[in-house]
C-alpha cells in the first residue's frame, strides 16, 4: 500500500509542481509548497485512502499552501501579487505539457550541471533531498543548500518558453553517467540514479513519442545498463567489455533497446544518440567479443565523429579502429589527441599492450593509473601494468 | 568532482591568524567560506589544532608525541569542495587568504568507474 502511494505520488509530483507554476511563477515557493502537499499526502492516503482524483488532491493543499505564503509575505509585496490570490485554484485534471515545460525550466541553461541534475531529480523525480545527497555522496545540508539556490535562480524566469529538448536529454544522460560509473556494491543506501533516468527518459518519451533523439537516448541508456550485471565481477572489480560474461547481460532490457534503437534509426538523419543507440545495439547483437561488428562499429563512430567531434568519440573511434585494423592503427588515432583525466592514457596503454610495446604500455598504464579519480580503476589499471613483463 | 584544499602552515602563520592582525584574514575567510556554503559547494571543512598536539601512531603501534617530521610547513586545515571543475577548484584556493602560506589542491579518489 505505501509503495504503491509513494509511486502514485512521485508520478504526480512533477505535473501538480508544473500546474502551480504556470499559475503562479515563483518556482521556489510553489516547490516548497508542493514538497508540503506531497508529505501530507504521504501521511494520510496510506490511512484514509488514496482520494479520488488525487492529482487534484494535492493541486488544492499545495494551492493553499502558495496563497497562505503569499500572504504572509504580502505585506511588503506589490498589490499585484495580492491580487493573485483572489484567482482560482489551477486546473485538477493533469497537463502532460506542464510536466514537459517543468523539465525544461529545471535544465535552464541558467543553472549549472550539479544543480540541474539535483533540481531535475526533486521537482520532476520527487526524490528527496537526502535521497539526492546520498546518491552524489555530499551532506544533506550541502544539497539542500544547492537546491534552494537554484530554486531561487528559477523565481522569476519564464515558464512559457518552450524548453531546449537537447539541454533536457543531457541532463537526463547525466543522471545516468552518474550512476552508472558509480560502483555498485559499496553502498547500498545509494539510491539508483540508472534506474532513475530511465524512469525520466520513459516519461520525457512519453510527453514527445516521435522525437527519435529521445527515443535513441532511452535505448542507450537500456543497452548500457543491460550490461551493469557483467561489468564487476563478484570482488566488485570492474570487468572490461570484451572479457565480460555475456549470458548475464539483462536480455529484456537488450530486445527493447534494440527493438527502440532500430526504431530511431529507421527514419534518420541520425543524431548524436541515435549513433551512440546504434553502436550499443550492435555490441548488444554479439554473443561472444570476437563476434563483435567492428567494421560497422568504426562506421558508426566516424559518423559520429563528423557530426559532433569530441576528444572521446575520437578515443572510441581509436579502439574500434584497433580492434577492426590492428592496435597500430587505433595508435595513430590518439596521436595528438588531447584530453583530461585517465581514459587517454589507458587507452593507449592498451593498444600498447596489444602492439606488444610493453615497456611503453605499462608506462602509460601507471600514468592513467595515477590519473583517475576511481578507486576501482585505479586498482584495474595498476593490475595491468604488474602482469605486463617488460621484453628484455 | 571533489576535491580536498590542504591548507599548509607554520607556527608564525599560525599566530598571524589567530592574533589580532588576523582579524581581516579571519573576516575573508569566512566571507569565502559563506559563499561556498551558499552555493552548495562546500562538503566539509576544519582547522587542525596546534601541531605539538600531534600523536604519531607506527606500524609496530608505537606512540610518540609531536608531528611526523620537523617541517617547515605542516598541515593546518582542508576544506573539502563539490565543484564543477579543477580550475573552480582553484579559483578558490586562490583566494583563500594566504600569510606565507600554501595550498593544495588535490582530487578525492571516488569508488566510481567505467568499464573500460
Amino acid at each position: 500500500m505505501s509503495a504503491r502511494v509513494d509511486d502514485l505520488l512521485r508520478e504526480c509530483a512533477p505535473q501538480v509542481l508544473g500546474a502551480l507554476v504556470r499559475r503562479h511563477r515563483q518556482f521556489d515557493l510553489c516547490e516548497d509548497a508542493v514538497q508540503e502537499a506531497l508529505l501530507a499526502a504521504a501521511q494520510q492516503w496510506p490511512g484514509e485512502g488514496v482520494p479520488q482524483n488525487p492529482h487534484g488532491w494535492l493541486v488544492a493543499v499545495a494551492h493553499r499552501r502558495v496563497i497562505d505564503a503569499i500572504r504572509s509575505e504580502s505585506a511588503s509585496r506589490a498589490r499585484e501579487e495580492r491580487l493573485a490570490l483572489l484567482e482560482p485554484p489551477p486546473a485538477d485534471t493533469p497537463d502532460t505539457d506542464d510536466t514537459l515545460q517543468l523539465l525544461a525550466l529545471c535544465c535552464h541553461p541558467a543553472l549549472s550541471p550539479p544543480s540541474q541534475l539535483a533540481l531535475t531529480l526533486r521537482a520532476v523525480g520527487g526524490l528527496t533531498t537526502a535521497e539526492i545527497a546520498s546518491a552524489f555522496l555530499v551532506p544533506g545540508a550541502t544539497m539542500a543548500q544547492r537546491i534552494s539556490r537554484a530554486k531561487k535562480t528559477l523565481r522569476d524566469k519564464d515558464f512559457d518558453t518552450p524548453g531546449d529538448l537537447t539541454v533536457v536529454r543531457h541532463v537526463l544522460y547525466l543522471i545516468f553517467n552518474e550512476g552508472y560509473t558509480a560502483s555498485s556494491g559499496s553502498d547500498l543506501a545509494r539510491p539508483d540514479l540508472t534506474a532513475e533516468a530511465i524512469r525520466l527518459t520513459r516519461l520525457l518519451h512519453r510527453l514527445r513519442p516521435d522525437d527519435d533523439e529521445t527515443v535513441a537516448l532511452l535505448a542507450l541508456m537500456l543497452l548500457t545498463d543491460s550490461r551493469r550485471p557483467a561489468r564487476t565481477d563478484a570482488g566488485g572489480e570492474l570487468v572490461p567489455l570484451v572479457e565480460q560474461d555475456r549470458t548475464r547481460w539483462d536480455a529484456v532490457q537488450i530486445a527493447e533497446g534494440t527493438a527502440l534503437a532500430e526504431r530511431a534509426i529507421a527514419r534518420g538523419p541520425l543524431g548524436p544518440y541515435e549513433l551512440q543507440a546504434a553502436i550499443a545495439a550492435v555490441h548488444a547483437d554479439a554473443k561472444t567479443a570476437a563476434d563483435t561488428d567492428w567494421r560497422q562499429i568504426v562506421g558508426l563512430y566516424e559518423l559520429l565523429d563528423k557530426i559532433a567531434p569530441s576528444p572521446v568519440v575520437t578515443l572510441n573511434r581509436a579502439v574500434a579502429v584497433a580492434e577492426l585494423r590492428g592496435p597500430e592503427a587505433g595508435l595513430e588515432l590518439l596521436d595528438g589527441l588531447e584530453l583530461d583525466g585517465h581514459r587517454l592514457a589507458a587507452v593507449r596503454a592498451h593498444l600498447l599492450e596489444r602492439a606488444d610495446r610493453t615497456a611503453e604500455a605499462r608506462a602509460a598504464y601507471l600514468d592513467a593509473a595515477a590519473r583517475t579519480g576511481s578507486l576501482p580503476e585505479r586498482r584495474y589499471l595498476e593490475r595491468r601494468a604488474a602482469v605486463i613483463t617488460p621484453s628484455a | 568532482m571533489k576535491f580536498m584544499l590542504m591548507i599548509y602552515d607554520n607556527p608564525d602563520t599560525r599566530a598571524v591568524f589567530f592574533g589580532e592582525e588576523g582579524k581581516p584574514l579571519m573576516a575573508e575567510m569566512e566571507a569565502i567560506m559563506a559563499e561556498l556554503k551558499e552555493s552548495g559547494e562546500l562538503v566539509d571543512t576544519a582547522a587542525l589544532g596546534d601541531p605539538a598536539a600531534t600523536k604519531v601512531v607506527r606500524g609496530s603501534g608505537v606512540v610518540t608525541d609531536g608531528p611526523l617530521a620537523e617541517a617547515k610547513e605542516h598541515f593546518g586545515g582542508y576544506l573539502i569542495v563539490d565543484v564543477e571543475s579543477e580550475a573552480r577548484a582553484v579559483e578558490i584556493a586562490a583566494r583563500w587568504p594566504k600569510v606565507d602560506t600554501a595550498m593544495e589542491v588535490r582530487p578525492l579518489l571516488g569508488d566510481g568507474g567505467e568499464e573500460m
